[in-house]
């Protein structure tokens, strides 16, 4: 430390280039991480949000709620599993709606309509208003995104391409299905909306989409042999079949995988070069007992010191700018993702230093002594 | 016994198909107190001589001992310590690390040991007060003359107590008022603090202050006297 904080005052010019790009990569590291983390919420957050571990879909379905077609039967079968011990259907469409209570009417809203049932674990939680009812199908509760929109409980809906109104009892939070904000309603009155087209149902009887399960050591496979014509896959990749969620993700992570490598071939190109340019001193320091310990020490330490500052100032812009986008971005900074980002862009630079740490060792002290004949 | 002893000590280099004899049995002893020089025209293994006294080069042949260790049987992890507690290094001028001021020239050498404790800044003070570098304590090696920046070599070669001073052409880039000054000092610091010191140089002025002059030509080492 004595030797990285002293050289770092002194030489307070090529440190602060070197810092402000480290800054500039965190910052955008922090940025794109929680673009990453907004989207994949806004894509998925319903998926993520159940408590449920796997999902069983139809076979061929690849993991899409959209490509898949059950009947609500299964789910008693499935729960009649030892290791199944709880099974509950879902169903997706996705709607527009018009808000009949609004004075203006001008507004039509894309939403997501889930069908589940009443009571059962994938209801999620109402911040506000009542819960869903069996006995009152046309009551429906709604992600509160939608109260910028100008929604209220009470407020009557009008869905598109259908006759059914439904009204809103109750808002739940951060509940979004593929973009759109999710309205949860009773599968029945779900089915009369998706279904109402003659045959469109393929002649299942009350068909779903999906069933979710919970159980810890619940054996896809098993279940795969056990029910012909279903597939249930875990949770996790449920979630990565939702429409564009692994693509979002994957360009966001690609970005953030080059980012990285591009700074540890930055930070560790500036401090081989400072390195190559100190030889001759570190020869003298290693001349008169300067172990490669010490040396490397000093090395490893500064630019420790360094990205660590340059991390904390790139999480303080980042917040920043945080309070300035605008609402509509999908933005979300996940404490634990942006301590993980700090402490891997952390260990990326230190790791990077240690190309200049094997240079050390590998200087001659000899050159410090006249010119060697 | 304390001081450096050389024994038969032969340095080879293979330089393409040709070896270069650097050192040819080379035989020596340098006791407390001591201040040799070794002077000689470049090329005639000077510098190898002394790379070898400081441990920084292993002969091909024969034996280096320093304060009764035979340098041919450390481990390189304990030359390096060697260099650092028992071998005070005054190298050429400017040779001072940029960005530390004076006192933590030397006060970087006693943390290379370990923990930096509080008499050993006031020591390396007390050593700069007697260079005369008291005033200068805060200034970096650019805000410096010369002199004062070998004084300052000088003073980091005995921050450690070390047995034995190696002198490498102190004198080079100061003006001849300057490199009495400065030969002057080595010389009364080797006496007061009881060192065994050798100075490679090629500046004949400089011999009257050393007690045993030797030359080296084509890696022999004769002695030599010189007429002051």
């Amino acid at each position: 430390m004595f030797l990285a904080i002293r050289e770092l005052k002194h030489g307070k010019l090529r440190f602060l280039m070197i810092g402000v790009i480290t800054v500039l990569i965190a910052w955008l590291v922090f940025i794109l991480s929680g673009l990453g983390n907004g989207l994949s919420t806004l894509s998925a957050a319903t998926f993520k949000n159940m408590d449920a571990d796997y999902v069983t879909f139809e076979e061929g379905a690849r993991s899409s709620m959209s490509r898949s077609l059950l009947s609500e039967s299964l789910v008693e079968e499935l729960e009649s599993q030892p290791s199944v011990s709880a099974a509950s259907a879902m169903g997706a469409t996705m709607g527009t709606v018009i808000n009949n209570s609004d004075s203006n009417k001008s507004e039509k809203v894309d939403i997501a309509l889930l069908g589940i049932n009443p009571g059962s674990f994938l209801e999620p939680k109402v911040i506000e208003g009542k819960p869903l009812q069996t006995n009152e199908p046309l009551e429906v509760i709604a992600n509160d995104t939608l109260k910028k929109k100008g929604f209220k409980i009470g407020d009557t809906l009008q869905i598109e391409g259908s006759l059914e109104k439904i009204k809103i009892v109750g808002f739940v939070k951060n509940e979004t299905y593929n973009h759109l904000p999710a309205i949860f309603t009773t599968l029945d009155e779900w089915r009369s909306i998706q279904f109402s087209a003659p045959g469109s149902d393929k002649g299942i009887e009350k068909p779903v989409n999906a069933i979710m399960l919970q159980g810890e050591k619940i054996d896809s496979e098993e279940i795969n042999q056990l029910f012909n014509n279903t597939e249930t896959v875990t949770k996790a990749t449920a979630i990565q079949g939702m429409p564009g969620y692994k693509e979002e993700n994957g360009t966001i992570m690609m970005m953030l995988a080059f980012l990285l490598a591009i700074s540890a071939f930055v930070l560790g190109v500036f401090f081989y070069v400072l390195t190559l340019q100190k030889s001759n001193q570190f020869g003298i320091l290693k001349a008169i007992g300067a172990s490669n310990r010490f040396l490397g020490r000093a090395i490893v330490s500064q630019v420790f010191l360094l990205s660590s500052i340059s991390i904390v100032l790139g999480i303080l812009l980042t917040y920043g700018t945080a309070l300035i986008l605008p609402n509509e971005m999908p933005f979300s900074l996940d404490l634990k993702l942006v301590v993980l980002y700090a402490l891997l862009l952390l260990g990326i630079s230190v790791l990077s230093s240690l190309v200049s740490v094997r240079k050390i060792t590998k200087i001659d002290p000899l050159q410090a002594i006249g010119r060697m004949e | 016994m304390s001081g450096i002893q050389f024994k038969n000590v032969t340095k080879l280099y293979q330089q393409g198909e040709n070896q270069v004899l650097a050192l040819d049995d080379v035989s020596l002893t340098v006791e407390q107190g001591e201040f040799i020089a070794v002077i000689g025209p470049s090329g005639s293994g000077k510098s190898t001589f002394l790379a070898t006294a400081g441990a920084l080069l292993q002969p091909s042949k024969g034996e280096v001992i320093v304060n009764s260790k035979n340098l041919n049987e450390l481990r390189s992890k304990d030359l390096v310590r060697l260099r650092l507690e028992e071998i005070g290094f005054i190298l050429q001028t400017s040779n001072l690390v940029p960005y530390l001021n004076v006192l933590e020239q030397l006060l970087v050498v006693k943390r290379m040991a370990g923990k930096l404790l509080k008499q050993d800044e006031e020591y390396a003070k007390e050593l700069l007060q007697s260079l005369g570098l008291a005033a200068k304590l805060e200034k970096l090696p650019e805000q410096l003359s010369g002199g004062e920046r070998q004084r300052t070599a000088i003073a980091r070669a005995f921050i450690n107590n070390p047995s034995i001073i190696l002198a490498d052409e102190p004198t080079a880039s100061l003006d001849s008022k300057r490199a009495h000054e400065v030969v002057q000092l080595i010389a009364k610091e080797t006496k007061t603090r009881n060192k065994a010191a050798i100075m490679v140089t090629h500046d004949e002025r400089m011999l009257e202050y050393c007690d045993k002059v030797y030359r080296m030509e084509d890696g022999r080492l004769k002695h030599y006297d010189f007429q002051s």
